[in-house]
């Protein structure tokens, strides 16, 4: 720890209560969600609004789960973003290994690359993106919309993994070579194993860049297809405004990422970090 | 069996994911090029017609084209200050309080997860006229007059504040988790040293910890403001562009110009032009604050 501790008992309490109340105001944002999530549907819309729920109810999660395509929009965006997490490892985990470890001009220029990838606005690729999905095959399937969410954690993934290669020592599959293990076979059983939770940070990151996607969900597909997020927004049109089945529907989606990430929290700062503070 | 050569093996690995982005990123981006010199009918394999510069010309003339350019710009920066100095000051908080405040530092994780969409429908039901919870929380505790004092969403003078809250709400954590990792790598015996010499605690700040943090800071930043300038689905779900375009950035108006509108030759040029603008910054930004690699060498 630092020298930047504050050890005056005084000051402790101050800053203590001030966390407490950042906190609070920082989790009232998704706690007022789940709430209203219980909530009647007079409650919801009720003037004054109440935090807390008159009568509680689960009938909004009944009614979210029940509507059509609900159900199946919720098989569709896992399945999207488990196809998109497998594709952008498998492409990502080689190319950030070749690029760490062998330090050859187009490597430079490869990463750099990937990181332009990552500033090109969705918007920017989405219609001509559309037609080649179209033209594959692919369109308004989960195949097709996992390619166009692996064009978004692609880059961030060779990003993220080229670090964690980095903190592998050299000598450790040099070691694996002379031993006489191809190099393939060394990537696989001798640097990889060391690498396992930065590829589980990889793994997340990716995963949640097509859980939450919405522009290429809404340009890819139809009706099949379609992932949960473009359900929950069109529950504010289809149905009028119905905040009840919505709110119940966003804590189904959002929950159990929440979750995930508090079981997995040490490794995702681990990620979230490492590039900015090795740079 | 012949083995291949270091580079050559290099170039095998990195091959696949090149070619992805080669075919998914970089070919729709020149057919984005081509396609912003044509005028071009909607319907599928309609007919197209070369104009030249025409589209960029009328884009620029547009008021629709330079008023989105300007609220974008207004928007990230707006995001981008939001977050940096919230962030820091939650992190200079953590890093005050010390390890026991590692707990807390998860409750900070979670709006990073939430999808975008969900986050700018939640902030819409919050803001909301009427039955919107923090007008009337604030109105309650003395801060506003009443209820209805302020329409965030449906005021145009506003709504790009409004517009970009959830925004700012979801990834200061990001820069919170950021910086403090950055802080913890601050040496103790510089805080120590200043500390003695009896340096005030905010020229400290500004002397001290923000330059050592500087490499920190300028990834941050960037990667904060390449994401903030491309915000879409935030902004279209709370008010789809509006009151009388008030929120519509970039992204909105070329999305519009394209699917609702049906000009895809027009909205090519858009997207040219902000994709060029948006890569100049960025590249400037990287090469002068950051230099990725350089470090290495």
């Amino acid at each position: 720890m630092n020298g930047l501790v504050v050890r005056g008992p005084g000051t402790r309490a101050l800053l203590w209560s001030l966390l407490v109340a950042v906190l609070v105001l920082y989790g009232f944002p998704f706690a007022y969600l789940l709430l209203t999530s219980f909530k009647t549907p007079l409650d919801t819309i009720a003037v004054p609004p109440t935090v807390l729920p008159q009568h509680w109810t689960t009938a909004n999660y009944a009614d979210a789960l029940s509507r059509d395509g609900v159900v199946p929009s919720l098989i569709n965006s896992t399945t999207t973003a488990i196809l998109s997490t497998l594709l952008s490892l498998l492409l990502a985990v080689p190319a950030a290994y070749g690029i760490t470890r062998f330090r050859t001009l187009p490597g430079r220029v490869f990463i750099m690359g990937a990181l332009v990838a990552r500033m090109v606005p969705p918007v920017a690729i989405g219609i001509p993106l559309l037609s080649m999905i179209r033209a594959l095959g692919l369109i308004d399937t989960p195949a097709g919309l996992a390619i166009a969410h692996t064009t978004l954690s692609l880059p961030l993934s060779i990003w993220l993994m080229a670090s964690f290669f980095e903190a592998v020592p050299d000598e450790l599959d040099e070691a694996a070579v002379v031993d006489g293990c191809g190099r393939l076979t060394a990537l696989w059983y001798v640097v990889l194993p060391v690498v396992t939770g930065g590829l589980a940070v990889t793994a997340i990151f990716a995963f949640l860049a097509s859980w939450n996607e919405f522009l290429f969900a809404l340009l890819l597909t139809s009706v099949r297809a379609q992932t949960t997020p473009i359900v929950i927004a069109n529950f504010q049109t289809q149905f009028g405004l119905d905040w009840g089945a919505m709110t119940a529907l966003a804590a189904i989606y959002s929950v159990p990422v929440i979750l995930l990430t508090l079981i997995l929290q040490r490794h995702i700062v681990a990620g979230l970090t490492l590039g900015a503070v090795k740079g | 069996m012949r083995r291949v050569d270091d580079r050559t093996f290099a170039t095998l690995l990195m091959a696949p994911a090149a070619v992805f982005l080669a075919v998914f990123v970089a070919w729709p981006l020149v057919r984005l090029v081509v396609d912003s010199f044509f005028e071009i009918s909607p319907i599928a394999d309609g007919p197209r017609s070369f104009v030249g510069l025409g589209n960029y010309l009328q884009a620029l003339r547009s008021e629709e084209f330079t008023g989105a350019a300007v609220r974008t710009a207004g928007y990230t920066a707006l995001v981008v200050t939001a977050e940096f100095v919230l962030g820091l000051a939650a992190a200079l908080l953590f890093s005050l309080l010390g390890t026991r405040s590692a707990v807390f530092r998860t409750v900070f994780l979670y709006p990073l997860m939430i999808a975008p969409v969900v986050a700018g429908l939640l902030w819409r039901f919050l803001l909301i006229d009427n039955f919107g919870i923090v007008n009337e929380l604030l109105s309650r505790i003395g801060i506003l007059p009443g209820a209805d004092a302020i329409g965030w969403l449906s005021n145009p003078d506003i709504v790009l504040f409004s517009v970009a809250i959830p925004d700012i709400w979801l990834t200061t954590s990001f820069m919170t988790l950021v910086i403090f990792a950055g802080l913890q790598n601050v040496p103790g015996e510089v805080i120590e040293a200043a500390r003695i010499d009896g340096a005030p605690a905010v020229s400290m700040l500004f002397r001290i910890i923000l330059p050592l943090l500087r490499p920190v800071i300028a990834v941050a930043l960037i990667v904060r403001g390449i994401d903030a300038a491309k915000a879409f689905d935030i902004i279209l779900i709370q008010t789809r562009g509006g009151p009388e375009n008030a929120s519509q950035t970039l992204s909105l108006l070329i999305y519009q110009t394209m699917i609702r509108f049906g000009d895809p030759g027009l909205a090519s040029a858009m997207a040219t032009m902000y994709l060029v603008v948006m890569l100049l910054v960025a590249t400037i930004a990287v090469w002068f604050i950051w230099r990725p690699g350089a470090v290495r060498q």
